[in-house]
């Protein structure tokens, strides 16, 4: 058996995932509330209350009225935060979705300094916390896990949602022909279906341009796919962004693990893996995003975090579980 | 001496007084543009100004006034030019309304204009508040021309189909997460199981 993971897990854990909604659930409102702030700034910046229709009169009030704590000149004291998950800026500090720079290296056939600095803390953050980006902060990451508690409601009520499933490397194939296409056509195509980029831009377009683009369309059937074909098909299947972030992620430092002395195999943690990876036999891979859906599910508190840059092998089965004690009695390996 | 400073003081405070009291009405006529006047012909920006190459010729058209409303007249200017020789279009244009939906009705004929001073000038008055897209049409050189574009009558609706959708989605998504969060782990969880072992 493999060696077993001792150490006791930190008591935070548990509540990590509520921690992760809270982040999610501000990611999205920001990108509702950036636009508007925006919007009221030309406002102020054009002097245009009085030829503003009612509608822009009311939303500038209110921008007005919720933004007045924040300072006294809107167009400066309000650009603390700008921009979207693809690419913005963060109190002073540029920030750029890794696939920003690579889709523009790759189109252009050149690299654009300040666009790749820019992406170089999220690749860090990456190279530690593995795929973090998808769980924690994409925009589409709350809608989609929205939609797979949907399609279990659905289920629960006798309707059979979402169970293909496919071959996870699909997704590069799908990032390899993005970088092939953009520099065919020297046009950075991954992100028309990349969903956080989409998102981003959609939600712009309806509040500062007065509609939704195609995006939301697309968006819409990615959603439908989720829904009626492969849970999180999309980011398993199909998103360039989650593939590169799932190469860059590999290696990982901050990786959760499996105590197998309190394991129980319970397989819960499986059930509720949005990615569909296996926790209970210590397969986590590059795909993790390091959610913690399964350590919150957990009965035994057997999941935790460990900075070690590659996965434990099977430890085989849990301790506390049926097989492992009749393996015991009867002297037999597990 | 004294009564001669008091009128004196008197004097300027009347002076005064009726300056301010004249100075709103001043700065109404001559620092801000009153609110009545903002009709088809004011000296406004257009609510709408497009140019387009369409063909052999370059078409400018403009909307007035700035914020169109129903019951309100309205006029679109519109002015042709041929790229090469840059003279200007002077037969007819016709000018036909529809609205700017999927599933619209046929297009309503607003009128034919002959050129005023090289510029086709078509006077229209909204009903109802909406969505419109103005089409100019005329022929040149035996070939025909149309233009389309797109006017808002009244204020913008607060949210079109495609919003009201998506909010729906987002709302429902929501809802059933909200309603059913302890419920649904445990069912996520069977479901799974059911399927391993299926």
């Amino acid at each position: 058996m493999a060696e077993a993971v001792t150490k006791r897990p930190f008591f935070l854990r548990r509540h990590l995932n509520k921690l992760r909604w809270v982040s999610l659930t501000t990611v999205f409102l920001m990108l509702i509330a950036l636009p508007y702030i925006h919007v009221y700034q030309t406002f102020v910046a054009a002097h245009a209350y009085d030829f503003l229709a009612p509608s822009e009169q009311q939303l500038y009030d209110v921008v007005e009225f919720a933004t007045a704590p924040l300072g006294d000149d809107p167009a400066e004291d309000l650009d603390a935060i700008k921009g979207t998950t693809w690419s913005g800026t963060f109190f002073g500090l540029k920030l750029s979705d890794p696939l920003a720079p690579l889709g523009q290296i790759s189109a252009s056939k050149g690299v654009y300094l300040p666009l790749l600095i820019s992406a170089l803390l999220p690749i860090g953050l990456t190279l530690v916390f593995g795929r973090f980006f998808c769980g924690w902060i994409c925009p589409a990451t709350f809608l989609y896990e929205l939609n797979t508690n949907f399609a279990a409601f659905l289920n629960r009520i006798g309707l059979p949602m979402h169970r293909r499933r496919f071959d996870r490397r699909l997704k590069y194939l799908v990032l390899a022909i993005g970088v092939v296409l953009a520099a065919m056509t020297g046009s950075a195509l991954m992100a028309a279906i990349y969903p956080p980029a989409i998102i981003g831009r959609e939600i712009y377009y309806a509040i500062a341009l007065g509609g939704f683009g195609a995006g939301a369309v697309f968006f819409v059937f990615t959603l439908l796919f989720d829904l009626l074909v492969a849970r999180r098909g999309f980011c398993r299947y199909v998103c360039p962004g989650g593939a590169l972030y799932s190469l860059l992620g590999r290696y990982r430092l901050v990786r959760i693990q499996r105590v197998v002395e309190d394991c129980n195999d319970c397989a819960k943690c499986n059930a509720i893996c949005e990615f569909g990876l296996d926790p209970q036999r210590d397969d986590f891979g590059q795909e993790c995003n390091n959610c913690t859906a399964c350590i919150a599910v957990c009965p035994t508190d057997a999941l935790t975090f460990r900075v070690r840059p590659s996965d434990q092998p099977d430890q085989g089965p849990g301790h506390l579980g049926r097989q492992y004690r009749k393996c015991a009695e009867t002297g037999e390996a597990a | 001496m004294h009564w001669r400073t008091l009128l004196q003081h008197i004097g300027t405070i009347c002076v005064l007084g009726g300056a301010l009291a004249w100075a709103p009405a001043w700065a109404h006529h001559v620092l801000g543009r009153p609110a009545y006047a903002l009709n088809e012909d004011s000296n406004t920006p257009p609510a709408l100004q497009l140019e387009v190459q369409i063909g052999d010729y370059f078409v400018t058209s403009m909307v007035f006034p700035a914020f169109p409303k129903s019951g309100k007249p309205a006029r679109v200017n519109l002015y042709a030019r041929h790229l090469d020789s840059g003279n200007p279009y002077t037969g007819e244009v016709r000018f036909l309304v529809r609205d700017d939906k999927w599933f619209a009705d046929e297009p309503e004929l607003l009128g034919v204009q002959p050129p005023n001073d090289y510029v086709f000038r078509q006077g229209m008055v909204f009903s109802a508040d909406g969505n419109y897209i103005i089409s100019a049409e005329f022929e040149a050189d035996g070939e025909p021309y149309v233009i389309d574009f797109p006017l808002r009558i009244g204020n913008p609706a607060p949210i079109g189909p495609l919003g009201l959708a998506l909010g729906t989605i987002i709302f429902v998504l929501v809802s059933v997460s909200v309603i059913q969060r302890r419920r649904l782990p445990g069912a996520r969880i069977r479901h799974e199981h059911r399927d391993a072992r299926s």
